[in-house]
Parts: C-alpha cells; sequence; structure tokens
C-alpha cells in the first residue's frame, strides 16, 4: 500500500498571461484528513479542478493513488470521490434518483448503498425529495454522499462548508470525521476557514500564489510556533512591568486593551510571572493564548507578499 | 462498456425529460400528423359518396405533395430545433454544472462526447420514426382509398380512368428511402451544431450564432454558385467546400419526386455521393468536437 495518496510536482497552469500556478508540488500522506488553504486567488480550486479532472494537466507531474494522470486517471478516479463546490444535481430528480444517474457511472450501485449514504449524510428524510427544492447545505450534504457512494479511497472536497450556517459546519465536520474512521477514507478538503481545518486536519498544505508555502502535519507546524500570553494587571503597572520584560531575552510585547501582550515560548511563562510578583506588581491573570494555524497561516503567506 | 451504456440512457432520459422535447417532436411532425386527420375525414366522406376521376388525381397529387412537403420542411425546421436540443445537451449543461459533474466521475471525455451525439441521433430518428409512422398511416388510408372507391368497382370504371395509373400511390420503400435520408442528412449538421456548443455556455446564443453562420454560409453559396461564379471560377470552387450545400442537394424537390416515383433510389450514385459527403462532414464535426472537448476547462 503506498504511503501518499496525492503526489503533486512541479504543477504549473496559467490562464492567458497570468500564472496561477508555479511549480507547485505537495504530498498528501494516506489515511490522513488533510488541508488545503490559501488565501484567495493563491491557487487551490485550480489545483482541486487539475486533480478532478475537470481542467487538462498539461505541465507537472500527478500521482494519485499510484496512478500517474493523465493516463491512469480512469483507474484513479474509481477509487476516489470528489465533491466539488456547489454541486449540481439534475433539478428535476430526486436525491435517489440522482445518485443512481451519477453513481451508475463509477460502478453499479445497489438501492442499500444509496440510502445508506443518504443516511450517513443525514438526508434521509429528503431521500425522494427532487434536487431542486434542496438548500445550499443539503445540496453540499448530498454532494458528498454521492462522493462516497462508490466507497472510495481517497475523498476529494473543495470547499464543503462554503455557504452553509454555522450548525451546518459543526455537522459537515462530524460527517467527515464519520466518513474517515468507519469508511477508512483518506480526505483532502480545501476550505478558507482556518479554525474548521485546524479542528478537523491532522495535515495541511499551505499554499500561496501557486507555489507551496507549508506542509506537514499540524502538531509540527505549531510546535515551532511562538505562543502570544496576555498578562492582565492594573493600568498603574504598566511602565514598571515593560521595564521587568526588558530584562529578559526573545521576547516581544505590545499593549493590549486590557494588559500587555507577550509573544514567547511557553517554557519562560513561570519565570516572567516570579519576576513580575517580585518587582512587586500585582498581576491579576497570565492567560495564554492557543497557538493557532491562522496566525501561521498569515504569517507565512504575508511573508511570501514580502519577499 | 457498460459505462457508457449507463451514460447514453442517462442523457436519453434528460433530453426526453424536458418538455421542450416533446413540443419538438410534434412541431417537427406537424405535417404528417395534420394530413393524417384530414385524410381521414376525407375517406370517410368518399366512402359515402362515391369516389371518381377528380378525386383519385387530387388523391394523388396530395399524398405526393404530402410526402415531399414533409421531408422539405422537416429539412427546413429541423436545424432549428437540433440547434436547441444540442445547446441544452452542451452549453446548457456547462452553465448548469452538470458537465462538472460528469466530468469528475471516471468517464473520459470522448465518451461523454460520443453519448450525447448518440442520444441526440436517437433523438432525431424518434422525430423521423413519428413521421414516418403518420405518413404511413396516411399512405394505408390513401390506397383504401383508391382500391375501394366506394361504389365503384375497378372493373366498372371507365376505359380512360384504368390506365398506367399505379396500384399504389407511394411505395413502402420509398417512403424508408426518403425517412433514412432526412435522418442522415441531419447527421451533419448535429456535429456542426455540437462542435459550435462547445464555446457557448447559453443554449440560445449558441443556436443563434450557429444558425446565423450556417445561413450565412449558405448564402454565399448559392450567390457563389450563381452569380459570382460567372465572374471568377475561384467561387465555385470555393462553394464547393461549403458543407451545407449537400444538404440542398439531398433535399431538392425534384430529387424528393424522382424518389417517390420510384425513378431513383438512394443506391443510386447521384444520391450516395451526397450522403457519403453527408457522413464524411458530419465524421470531421464529430473527431474535431473531440479534439477540443478534451483539451477543454471546465471553470465552473
Amino acid at each position: 500500500m503506498q504511503e501518499t495518496a496525492i503526489k503533486v510536482n512541479q504543477l504549473n497552469k496559467s490562464f492567458g498571461r497570468k500564472k496561477v500556478l508555479n511549480d507547485l508540488s505537495f504530498n498528501v500522506p494516506m489515511n490522513s484528513i488533510s488541508g488545503f488553504l490559501g488565501p484567495n486567488g493563491a491557487g487551490k480550486t485550480t489545483t482541486l479542478r487539475i486533480l478532478m479532472g475537470l481542467v487538462p494537466l498539461l505541465q507537472g507531474e500527478i500521482v494519485m493513488l499510484g496512478e500517474s494522470l493523465p493516463g491512469g486517471r480512469s483507474k484513479a478516479v474509481e477509487q476516489i470521490g470528489a465533491v466539488v463546490e456547489n454541486p449540481t444535481f439534475i433539478e428535476t430528480m430526486t436525491a435517489v434518483e440522482n445518485l443512481y444517474w451519477f453513481g451508475s457511472l463509477y460502478k453499479p450501485v445497489t438501492n442499500e448503498r444509496i440510502l445508506e449514504a443518504i443516511a450517513l449524510v443525514g438526508l434521509k428524510d429528503a431521500a425522494n425529495q427532487r434536487f431542486g427544492t434542496f438548500s445550499s447545505g443539503m445540496k453540499q450534504r448530498l454532494g458528498v454522499a454521492f462522493g462516497i457512494l462508490h466507497k472510495p479511497r481517497l475523498l476529494i472536497l473543495d470547499e464543503p462548508t462554503s455557504g452553509m450556517d454555522p450548525a451546518g459546519r459543526v455537522q459537515m465536520r462530524e460527517i467527515l470525521q464519520r466518513i474517515h474512521s468507519e469508511e477508512k477514507t483518506t480526505i483532502f478538503l480545501s476550505s478558507h476557514l482556518l479554525d474548521e481545518v485546524q479542528r478537523l486536519c491532522d495535515y495541511v498544505v499551505i499554499i500561496d500564489r501557486g507555489r507551496t508555502a507549508r506542509e506537514g502535519y499540524v502538531g509540527e507546524i505549531l510546535s515551532g510556533h511562538q505562543e502570544t500570553w496576555e498578562i492582565r494587571m492594573p493600568d498603574e503597572f504598566f511602565s514598571k512591568a515593560i521595564e521587568v520584560l526588558k530584562t529578559f531575552e526573545g521576547l516581544q510585547w505590545s499593549e493590549g486593551p486590557r494588559g500587555l501582550m507577550l509573544t514567547m515560548k511557553s517554557e519562560m511563562s513561570p519565570g516572567i510571572n516570579q519576576a513580575l510578583v517580585a518587582a512587586e506588581i500585582k498581576v491579576s491573570a497570565l492567560i495564554p493564548h492557543e497557538a493557532s494555524l491562522e496566525e501561521t497561516f498569515i504569517r507565512l503567506t504575508s511573508e511570501e507578499k514580502g519577499n | 462498456m457498460r459505462r457508457m451504456l449507463v451514460l447514453l440512457m442517462f442523457e436519453l432520459k434528460k433530453i426526453l425529460n424536458r418538455k421542450k422535447a416533446l413540443l419538438f417532436l410534434i412541431a417537427l411532425n406537424v405535417v404528417p400528423l395534420v394530413a393524417s386527420l384530414a385524410l381521414i375525414v376525407a375517406y370517410v366522406k368518399f366512402k359515402s359518396f362515391g369516389f371518381g376521376e377528380v378525386q383519385f388525381n387530387v388523391l394523388y397529387e396530395v399524398v405526393q405533395g404530402l410526402f415531399t412537403a414533409h421531408i422539405k420542411l422537416f429539412s427546413y425546421i429541423a436545424p432549428f430545433f437540433l440547434a436547441l436540443v444540442i445547446g441544452d445537451s452542451f452549453s446548457t449543461e456547462f452553465s448548469r454544472g452538470y458537465m462538472k459533474m460528469l466530468l469528475i466521475t471516471p468517464v473520459q471525455r470522448w465518451q461523454v462526447i460520443t453519448a450525447k451525439t448518440v442520444s441526440i441521433m436517437l433523438f432525431l430518428l424518434l422525430a423521423v420514426t413519428i413521421g414516418g409512422f403518420f405518413l404511413q398511416a396516411d399512405l394505408i388510408v390513401a390506397r383504401g382509398m383508391t382500391q375501394n372507391s366506394g361504389l365503384l368497382n375497378t372493373s366498372m370504371l371507365p376505359e380512360q380512368l384504368n390506365v398506367e395509373k399505379p396500384s399504389f400511390i407511394v411505395s413502402t420503400s420509398a417512403a424508408v428511402q426518403l425517412l433514412f435520408m432526412t435522418f442522415a442528412g441531419n447527421l451533419m449538421l448535429i456535429g456542426f451544431f455540437i462542435l459550435f456548443s462547445l464555446f457557448f455556455e447559453s443554449a440560445i446564443i449558441m443556436s443563434f450564432s450557429s444558425l446565423s453562420i450556417l445561413m450565412g454560409l449558405h448564402s454565399f453559396y448559392m450567390i457563389a454558385t450563381n452569380f459570382l461564379g460567372k465572374l471568377d471560377v475561384w467561387y465555385n470552387d470555393a462553394a464547393q467546400w461549403v458543407f451545407s450545400r449537400h444538404l440542398s442537394d439531398l433535399f431538392s424537390i425534384s430529387r424528393i419526386e424522382k424518389i417517390l416515383d420510384g425513378r431513383l433510389n438512394i443506391f443510386d450514385a447521384e444520391v450516395m455521393a451526397s450522403l457519403g459527403s453527408s457522413f464524411a462532414w458530419a465524421a470531421l464535426f464529430y473527431l474535431l468536437a473531440v479534439l477540443i472537448f478534451s483539451r477543454k476547462q471546465i471553470l465552473h
């Protein structure tokens, strides 16, 4: 069994004169839930379209589930489920009919499997409703049902939660987690909702302007990260506290609305607390702000812009 | 192969699910439909009042005219309807996003375009068959009228009536040949419209522009062969490449009448040449469409 589900190497794509993908390379490991992040216009959707076969691959190398594109596309796609942004099924057909017709293009589908997939995404009550009457959240979920209908080993999703309300997003997250654990499916999804990706994914690929800015396991990416701490204290101690903080190395601070914001490694916090108390500063709270993908993301993508 | 069949069934289902399709089938066959009704009325009337020489001649003309009119009208209006049906199958599917749902499945692009082409051909065949069915019914009614002419027995007819008139009005073989010609001639147009519909995302705009170009080309052909060719041979040579000329050759009134009278059949070199060219053009358009479609980017 191969280790990488998707291997993209030196992928290039231009629309007219605009270069959208610039030697993009990344790997998606098997059995992971991987996130694909990037600011608007970074080339996420284009990359996914190339992976799904909607935009022909002209320059670069893509290997999915051990089959290299474009030659092995049909063979690879039989084991891949794809959920496009805003899935559009036939409006006049019911959910079951749509899944039957579109699903039969992969392999023969049974009615039980269709109902099972529909139940898995929580659309049991709407199974015989016409697609035209679905809300956008339901459409998105039917898209996922279509993606998993043929029990793929890899599921690729483009913005699965776009246009959904918060409750819908939570549901979608649960659905994806269930698919990952119950059907052992590797999931690769693009999203611009970073907190969601952080909660769901164990691996991320961050791209910016057609290049890979960073890729790796979420834990690894966050571990090298400087954490933000907030020290709350009465205003009159501010200047005194700053004097104390100046004695520490590898520390940055700024004034926050209700105290000082520090950026430092977490192991420095006990020492700082001790020093502040020793200087008779009445510290009312020392609050860690959990390291988030968002900060890493902004740092990575804005660094690129600086260059 | 199984996928191809599923895709074909799916496409047929999509075409026939549209109300438009039903309307087209009726509109394309309006001549035979109306004629059937008229002939039935005439039959009832003749049966009670007898059948004379005048009526026979009129009937003969009417049924011949019916075939000519149907084939001619079909060849004129079929392009308009075909353009819209093809626009729906391709252009509308691009804009609605059905196409992307098809293309993310393991089916290959040439399979998609082939299934769509074949389903449209089957739709055209259905339209032609429905017309053929009603025309056949008309023929049976008309034959009944000439053979059981009311009170008069054939042997009782005056001498001058009993000569050289064929016992049939139009032979079934001639009718089938004409309908096959109608089908084959329109294949070329299907190819032309499919090629066009790959570049548009609206069925209406696609239909208008492709029909305009088709009419423009044909006007050029007519002007070049009738007038400009006399000034410069170049125009005559250029006009030979206007593919729509095979349509007007195929459906020329004189040729339809010859086939109706049994003086010509579609295996004669003259007709075969037109049919062959029209198949060749259809194949060319299809191959071009496959080539273009396989490189097309689906962006929304």
